[in-house]
């Protein structure tokens, strides 16, 4: 889970390996603090698999290199 | 290849009151496993404890607070790593994630709150202030060309929009070794 410069540099770092999924830095901001907004919160209490997949399909990350478990 | 960095942390559990009951039927490793309150209560603890201190705190400092044996704790942040609130060194001892913050040095470094913290990758750098609810200046370098990058969140917007984050392990197998994706 790295922060590249670009799809550019993305693609040039996987030499050829099979590419994960790249997201826009905004995208990720989003996703950062949808995940971990409440985790200082001291009424925390742990999420679901289908809540935490929700956070996911909610911001568009969807297909199988977002799909949990 | 990809760095050897913290995932997500999710924590896909179900709270659970009262006894030291365990889900059966897990879907793989951690996910949807019941925490108890009082492995809640340590859970939330050792958060606090990692605020204050700026680093991740012992096991006997936390048995310390809590009145409790070191084994104890350990015991307690086992259940926790089991479930995937925390992550533990390869030991098993002392804390390696509390996710976002990571208890080693990293090459992801968040200024935020007036302190600086290591995090365990770069989705986790951004959770640093997400978590604090504060801006934060996040340091780290392009795996590709080693050239530093410095992005500054504010109102949880990122200055620079140029930059993209890659995962390279899909997220069915992130678990599989949290510290690889």
């Amino acid at each position: 889970m790295l922060l590249f410069r670009s799809e550019e540099h993305v693609t040039r770092w996987l030499a050829g390996r099979t590419p994960g999924a790249t997201i826009s830095v905004g995208t990720l901001c989003d996703l950062a603090y949808a995940w971990w907004g409440d985790r200082l919160d001291p009424n925390w209490r742990p999420r679901s698999r289908d809540y935490s997949q929700a956070i996911l399909d909610g911001l568009g990350l969807t297909g199988p290199a977002w799909t949990l478990p | 290849m990809a760095q050897r960095c913290a995932g997500p942390g999710r924590t896909v559990l179900l709270g659970a009151e009262g006894a030291r009951q365990r889900v059966t039927g897990l879907r793989s490793g951690g996910y949807d496993r019941a925490v108890d309150q009082p492995d809640l209560d340590l859970r939330n603890l050792t958060y606090r404890r990692f605020i204050d201190l700026g680093r991740a705190p012992t096991a006997t400092e936390i048995a310390t607070e809590r009145q409790q044996s070191v084994d104890a704790v350990r015991a307690g942040w086992r259940r926790l790593h089991e479930a995937h609130a925390v992550v533990l060194d390869r030991d098993m001892v002392e804390l390696r994630m509390v996710n976002p913050f990571a208890a080693r040095p990293t090459a992801h470094r968040v200024e935020a709150a007036g302190r600086s913290w290591f995090a365990n990758c770069a989705w986790d750098a951004f959770g640093v202030g997400a978590a604090l609810h504060v801006d934060s200046v996040i340091d780290t370098t392009c795996p590709d060309c080693a050239d530093p990058i410095r992005v500054t969140v504010t109102d949880s917007r990122p200055d620079d929009t140029d930059l993209v984050f890659h995962v390279l392990v899909p997220a069915a197998e992130w678990w599989a070794d949290i510290g690889y994706t």
